[in-house]
């Protein structure tokens, strides 16, 4: 009997294992099998729902990774299998360009057929240096100037969006204007939130800003546009022009909403969060151009695994979802902004948004999109923006020397270009 | 008597000639024992998985440089030299140190004085006091850090509200580093004063009552009982107390990353070492590096737990 129990328990052991290390085989051979990683509201739920009956012989097994999706993604590349067919990136997409030959090509798998369709510097931003194409474009982040208007007409400067960015399409041209609105309004009201965010739309709207396509430091460079993002964030502070809250922290919502901040450079995306964090301001807020041109932040690609049995199939399946009839519906199901230019072009982006006193914010947007500068980050983009954010913000917040805190943060940066 | 000497000479060391009998000897002992063996077992495969073998990998990967994907390139101490000359993680070991000192302490006087009261006759529903100051301690981290960050907020925080009714003008926690390091110690001392309390609790319980009341008798007053007896007899529980504490302190991460961020808010003033280690890591990719720091952090912890031991245990040796 105890003999019995023993076996039966080991027995359990190695069944318990074994099921666990399988993954569903199915017992259909017809049926190919497409694993799909993602990540909540990156793609459209509906869309892949539909994947099935587009694709007869394809079952698609999509799964939501939720927490730290890049982590994970990385531990499954490190381990070399047990990974998805179709992975979704978000923009640091670059970090993944010194491992690019752990996803296929797709130029080899058609995509020179459907590269016209999309905005070329989204497109550019999913191929290698050397040439490969390993992420295709899911949506974009184009930036614009959001700002109050009741705020801007009470200090007297105009509050139409051609005229405030005719007004203030420069940078230096955005701060006298907020310059004159802080001393019309008093000390309430600051005119932007952070030092960070302005340093970062500027490099957003740059086509050179730490790094060429071979991965060469151009910082110093006078092309690149760090310094100058540097200066001019430097000045806005010791304008005083600053609220000096961390872009969507509690405190940044709270003065959202309290009025405390009356404009800011972001993304098409932050429309749902000011309107979940500042639903007081409703109707009060507005959309122009950004000052010093156009930009984007973040937005998302679409990969496939070197480990895919079924890459061909898998592009199809991405070509599909990603084509510009259905960007047209994501936008419209779940607000992901297209990154083809057919879908840019659609009715929906005409529609008018009770939140921002009925303008048609997506008339901005889309032609934000449209007029973005190619631009390459490099692997370490991330890391240097740290480092850059974190001198930034001594300076605008404990006063830091501006000069010195520019020489700390070079040498930083220096140091890390070595490790 | 006759078997246990039989079985030392037999694994004596010294006789090679009886090394293949030796072995086989071990092999049969734990055959003879295998049940045992198989039942004790799943533990030593899930620590040796999961445990062991992830301590000895990150030995291994330390001397390695790794973006967590790509090719592993050995790099020998490269990393602990960039470690030891980054000003950035001496920072942070002083931050930790810092954290430490303002919340181990208070919380260990409060938890004292928690102790105290709960086993004190005179106090009334007792078991409703114990569960609620333990409570704190299963609290999730993460929504801990959240209210906290909102009482602690620079502007429109709970605390400057009550500030303004007293007409004291607002202070910007979260933009010092002072700030952010006593609203990251409130959070350690509120978390864990409770579950302190609890194990002095069972310290002060197990005191034989014959001290004190022999101590009454002599005239000692409660607070004399208080030093002579008390602490001195609390002085193991204290001392485990103190270490668990250094070790839970240095480790300090989730209520700086939550509170103020990945780079540890304005000028690093929450930047502790574990949060070091993952920005290094997981936000940075310096997988190799990642490593390093956390056998650094080992070497502190053990220092520090051998200054303590020999602090807390040092006034003790002499009335032995």
């Amino acid at each position: 009997m105890a003999k019995f129990r023993v076996m039966f328990t080991c027995l359990l052991l190695v069944v318990l294992m074994v099921s666990g290390c399988s993954s569903g085989s199915s017992s259909n051979d017809k049926m190919k099998t497409l694993t799909l990683w993602y990540w909540n509201r990156s793609l459209d739920d509906k869309l892949i729902n539909l994947i099935q009956t587009q694709f007869p012989g394809i079952r698609i097994n999509a799964q939501k990774i939720g927490g730290d999706f890049k982590s994970k993604l990385k531990t499954t590349l490190a381990a070399g299998s047990g990974g998805p067919d179709i992975v979704a990136f978000n923009d640091w997409v670059t970090e993944l360009f010194p491992s690019s030959d752990r996803f296929y090509d797709m130029y080899d798998l058609g995509a020179k057929d459907v590269e016209n369709d999309y905005l070329d510097w989204k497109w550019q931003l999913g191929v290698t240096p050397e040439g490969k194409m390993i992420a295709l474009p899911i949506d974009t982040g184009p930036t614009a100037l959001f700002y109050r208007a009741d705020l801007f007409e009470q200090a007297g400067l105009p509050s139409a969006p051609e005229e405030v960015h005719k007004l203030m399409g420069t940078w230096d041209d955005y701060f006298a204007g907020g310059k004159k609105l802080q001393d019309a309004l008093g000390n309430k009201v600051k005119f932007t939130d952070n030092i960070g965010n302005i340093y970062t739309q500027i490099n957003a709207q740059s086509d050179k800003i730490y790094f060429d396509k071979n991965e060469n430091f151009i910082g110093e460079d006078p092309s690149s546009s760090m310094k100058t993002a540097w200066d001019l964030a430097v000045k806005a502070s010791q304008m005083g022009l600053l609220a000096n809250a961390s872009t969507f922290s509690s405190e940044w919502n709270a003065a959202a909403n309290n009025g405390r901040i009356a404009s800011f450079v972001g993304a098409v995306w932050c429309k749902e969060i000011l309107m979940q964090s500042a639903p007081d301001t409703a109707g009060k807020w507005r959309v122009a151009r950004a000052p010093g041109g156009d930009g984007n932040n973040g937005g998302s690609f679409l990969a496939i695994m070197k480990t895919s049995q079924h890459p061909q199939e898998a592009f199809d399946v991405i070509k599909w979802v990603q084509n510009p009839e259905n960007q047209v519906t994501s936008f419209k199901d779940i607000n992901l902004f297209p990154s083809a230019k057919k879908a840019l072009d659609s009715d929906v982006m005409q529609q008018k948004e009770d939140f921002f006193g009925g303008q048609a914010t997506g008339e901005i947007f889309t032609e934000s999109a449209r007029h973005v500068k190619p631009s390459y980050f490099g692997t370490k983009y991330a890391n240097l923006n740290g480092i850059v954010g974190r001198e930034l913000s001594s300076v605008a917040i404990e006063g830091k020397n501006p000069e010195k805190a520019w020489n700390d943060a070079l040498a930083r940066v220096k140091k890390e270009l070595l490790r | 008597m006759g078997e246990p000497l039989q079985k030392r000479t037999h694994l004596d060391p010294g006789s090679s000639m009886q090394l293949p009998e030796r072995k086989r000897g071990l092999a049969s002992e734990i055959w003879k024992h295998r049940k045992e063996y198989l039942a004790i077992s799943p533990f030593y495969i899930l620590f040796a998985i999961f445990g062991l073998f992830p301590i000895v990998f990150s030995m291994y990967l330390s001397f390695h440089k790794w973006d967590g994907i790509g090719e592993m390139t050995f790099n020998g101490l490269n990393n602990y030299q960039f470690m030891v000359t980054d000003p950035e993680f001496w920072k942070a070991v002083g931050n930790t140190l810092l954290i430490w000192v303002y919340s181990t302490i208070p919380m260990l006087f409060f938890a004292l004085i928690v102790a105290f009261l709960l086993n004190a006759t005179f106090v009334r529903f007792r078991t409703f006091f114990r569960i609620g100051y333990f409570l704190p301690n299963v609290t999730s981290l993460v929504a801990v850090a959240i209210v906290f960050s909102t009482l602690f907020s620079n502007n429109y925080g709970l605390l400057n509200y009550l500030f303004s009714l007293f007409g004291i003008s607002p202070v910007e926690w979260l933009n010092k580093t002072w700030g952010i390091q006593l609203a990251v110690s409130m959070m350690v001392i509120w978390r864990w004063v409770g579950y302190n309390a609890i194990i002095y609790l069972a310290g002060l319980q197990s005191i034989p009552t014959v001290l004190y009341e022999a101590a009454k008798i002599d005239g000692a007053s409660g607070v004399q009982s208080f030093f002579r007896i008390t602490i001195p007899n609390l002085r193991p529980i204290i001392l485990f107390t103190v270490i668990t504490s250094t070790i839970g302190g240095m480790q300090i991460f989730t209520e700086s990353q939550v509170l103020v961020g990945n780079d540890g808010g304005v000028s690093g003033g929450g930047l502790t070492i574990v949060l070091y280690l993952y920005r290094e890591a997981f936000v940075n990719n310096y997988f190799g590096y990642g490593s390093a720091v956390g056998w650094g952090m080992f070497i502190l912890i053990a220092l520090f737990s051998i200054f303590n031991w020999r602090m807390v245990q040092g006034g003790g040796a002499k009335d032995e």
